[in-house]
């Protein structure tokens, strides 16, 4: 329920690796819940934030502070897949105890507001497979309709960062989510990447899929919903 | 008819001195108007030294050596002071001494900068040849006092430019900075007591009144096309009494009495080694100092590990990896720049702000509370994470301070300077790639501080660290704010860091 989450942005977050926090990480809302992890807030982040939900900022401090956001939400999802132990020499000649990243993921995005998160993955992971998704309100019954998927083929072995910037309602993540379960990916293997939740929209898809990992860097009840006007310039 | 001897003469030596070239910044200038600077060793310099020069700066090879202590506290600049009547050649003096001392270090001073502002009644007497610019009142001792003594502490000065056309300052300044010897000259300069406390020695050029009297003359009439009786003129009624009864009696003040000025090369060697003397008793072993310090003591409070998530291990590992290819070196560098940058920003002050949206709704935010924000790199490895830093800030201001290791005394030696203007206020990210012992670090902190930024404005961010380094950082500077995104154990005889990863400038160069 609404009423169970915690306010927006405070709390801690920690990796998966550290599952002793666990408790303090994760919000459940209600029996059947989605993983909500928010981002570790701290001010920078609040200002960005802040900027992005001012309706005076102009579009070049809104782009500017939207791609720093996307930025962090980016690493910080990246830091929830798998990967093992790397010994490596340094050039001093000592070992180092490292970690590397397995092989087998990739980026989906959601045409439009999700493809301005696509060049910060771009940026983060150079030869990342990135796959589409369209999904657009039909403006007779005003349900989401799937216009157009583009996915990598075997992404039922992959796991998939699922981008998108806004979670209002949840419809249009929905029905994304439908689309890769038809290419074969389980729930277990999304991580959907997003900057601004709200508790309804946690609700609708925690209800549907109890074992999708949402990554936010905000709960509210109220928000930016002119994200993708406002990023492309099109309001 | 008449026209104005003694401010063109000041204007002459103004505009080769202290006050000339543009209001830069640039490190000890005033040494760069020398017309010669000779070659001569001296037994005491360990570095030798060369000067590439151009028509507006002289770019020194060596650099200055640090001037302060390991924890941080300033070394005071040695000081001389110069005095002598109009003409007795303290110029010259003062170049030869800095030719006998043979380092770069040195600045020059004039008092001829500090002519007071003259009232539209005294510039109509100086229009006339009436106002007498060799009398006491005439300068402005206190802003002189003032300056020296901030120059003397090595913080940066800005040195007023007097325009004797219209007898005030002109607008721009001229700033003056580093100077570990500091050569103050002019006519007045032991005559107050406050200014001769600052004098670490006092030299007076004793020339012979006839022999400056001749010198005037030969100067003005032939070089300055005027007349005789116009110089005599000035020379009874200004010049020759102001030298009996001020100048005259400081001789007394003086701890060394050079007689026949810049031609006298035994007083000017024995002034150089003197200096010498003074300037190796402050001197100290800074990094060997550094590299032992504070070992085994917990990690100060202002140090700021970058949380060390899955992504940031696994960058990690690829910077340490020695096998790393330098594609693959400089992309993962430049994301765990960035993510130590917008960690920075994270640290700095915030406070409320509230906005509203375009859903109509009031939204509680916060907004940067700081007068403003500007970066320092300190070259060469600190020049490769100026772009994440201009990927997380917008219009941010950038300077630049070189800072090399010279190889035989393996002390850091600052080279070059560039820091923006009114910087005072700011928060400063001062960004290197990484800190070994600390000892460049302390060198730029010393910087900003001596350009009065408030040390716990300074943000030190790097991407690696030694444990050994923070201390010495932190011990030197407590309240100066240290980020990073790793701290590793220990340093190697070499002073690098181990495990480390490598120089990190040679591998995203690829000067390896």
């Amino acid at each position: 329920m609404p009423s169970t989450v915690k306010a927006s942005g405070g709390d801690k977050y920690n990796n998966v690796t550290m599952s002793q926090n666990d408790r303090d990480d994760e919000i459940f809302t209600g029996e059947s819940s989605s993983k909500v992890k928010l981002v570790t807030t701290n001010d920078q982040i609040r200002r960005l934030q802040t900027i992005i939900r001012d309706k005076n900022v102009s579009r070049s401090e809104f782009v500017f502070s939207a791609d720093r956001l996307i930025r962090l939400v980016i690493e910080e999802g990246l830091n929830l897949l798998p990967f093992s132990e790397h010994i490596v020499t340094t050039p001093s000649g000592h070992e180092y105890d490292g970690i590397k990243f397995n092989k087998g993921n990739c980026g989906v995005s959601i045409i439009r507001s999700g493809e301005a998160m696509e060049q910060a993955l771009r940026e983060s992971c150079r030869s990342i497979r990135i796959g589409k998704i369209l999904i657009q309100s039909d403006e007779e019954t005003d349900k989401a309709k799937v216009y157009y998927a583009k996915l990598p083929k075997d992404i039922s072995k992959r796991t998939v960062l699922l981008m998108y910037p806004i979670l209002s309602s949840g419809n249009t993540v929905l029905k994304a989510i439908e689309v890769l379960r038809e290419h074969g990916v389980i729930d277990e293997k999304i991580i959907l990447l997003t900057l601004f939740v709200t508790p309804e929209g946690i609700d609708t898809l925690s209800s549907a899929h109890s074992k999708i990992t949402v990554l936010s860097t905000e709960m509210n009840p109220v928000v930016p919903v002119h994200f993708g006007k406002k990023y492309f310039g099109t309001d | 008819m008449n026209s104005s001897t003694n401010c063109s003469f000041n204007e002459r030596r103004l505009s080769s001195r202290s006050n000339s070239g543009d209001a830069d910044d640039n490190v000890a200038q005033a040494v760069a108007n020398m017309s010669v600077l000779s070659r001569r060793r001296n037994t005491s310099v360990s570095e030798p030294l060369s000067v590439i020069r151009t028509n507006k700066r002289a770019i020194y090879t060596a650099g200055r050596p640090p001037w302060y202590n390991e924890q941080g506290e300033l070394k005071e600049a040695f000081v001389i002071g110069l005095s002598g009547g109009s003409a007795s050649g303290k110029t010259t003096v003062a170049e030869k001494i800095i030719e006998a001392l043979d380092f770069p270090w040195v600045v020059l001073l004039s008092m001829d900068s500090f002519y007071k502002v003259l009232t539209p009644e005294q510039h109509e007497m100086a229009e006339k040849n009436e106002y007498n610019f060799d009398h006491v009142d005439a300068f402005d001792f206190e802003l002189c006092c003032e300056t020296l003594k901030k120059l003397k502490q090595g913080k940066s000065v800005e040195i007023p430019m007097y325009d004797f056309t219209t007898h005030a300052r002109k607008k721009e300044t001229k700033k003056l900075y580093g100077a570990n010897v500091v050569i103050f000259e002019g006519i007045m300069s032991f005559v107050k007591a406050e200014l001769r406390e600052l004098l670490d020695m006092k030299v007076f050029v004793d020339t012979d009144s006839d022999e400056r009297l001749a010198r005037r003359l030969r100067r003005d009439i032939t070089q300055r096309g005027r007349n005789l009786q116009g110089v005599l003129h000035q020379y009874n009624k200004f010049v020759k009494p102001a030298f009996e009864q001020f100048i005259e009696p400081t001789l007394q003040y003086a701890d060394i009495v050079v007689p026949r000025g810049g031609t006298n090369e035994v007083a000017i060697d024995l002034i150089a080694q003197h200096v010498y003397t003074q300037l190796e008793e402050r001197n100290l072993n800074l990094r060997s100092h550094l590299a032992h310090a504070q070992i085994g003591q917990p990690l100060p409070s202002t140090l700021h590990v970058l949380k060390s998530t899955p992504q940031v291990q696994g960058i990690h590992t690829i910077l340490r990896d020695c096998s790393t290819g330098r594609d693959d070196f400089v992309f993962y560098s430049k994301r765990l720049m960035r993510l130590l940058f917008e960690f920075a920003l994270s640290l700095l002050p915030h406070e409320p702000h509230t906005v509203e949206t375009p859903q109509n709704t009031i939204y509680d935010g916060r907004r940067f509370s700081g007068t403003g924000l500007c970066g320092v790199s300190i070259l060469r490895a600190g020049e490769t994470v100026e772009p994440a830093l201009f990927s997380v800030t917008k219009d941010i201001r950038l300077g630049k301070i070189l800072i090399q290791t010279n190889l035989e005394t393996s002390e850091p030696e600052l080279h070059y300077i560039r820091v923006p203007r009114k910087i005072s206020e700011d928060h400063v990210i001062l960004m290197d790639a990484t800190v070994a012992t600390g000892a460049a670090a302390m060198m730029a902190i010393r910087v900003l501080l001596d350009h009065d930024v408030k040390e716990e404005n300074i943000l030190l961010v790097s991407l690696l660290m030694a444990e050994t380094g923070v201390h010495s950082v932190a011990y030197a500077f407590p309240k100066v704010q240290i980020v990073t995104t790793a701290v590793d154990k220990h340093l190697n005889e070499d002073y690098h860091i181990i495990p480390g990863f490598g120089n990190f400038g040679d591998r995203y160069f690829g000067t390896e």
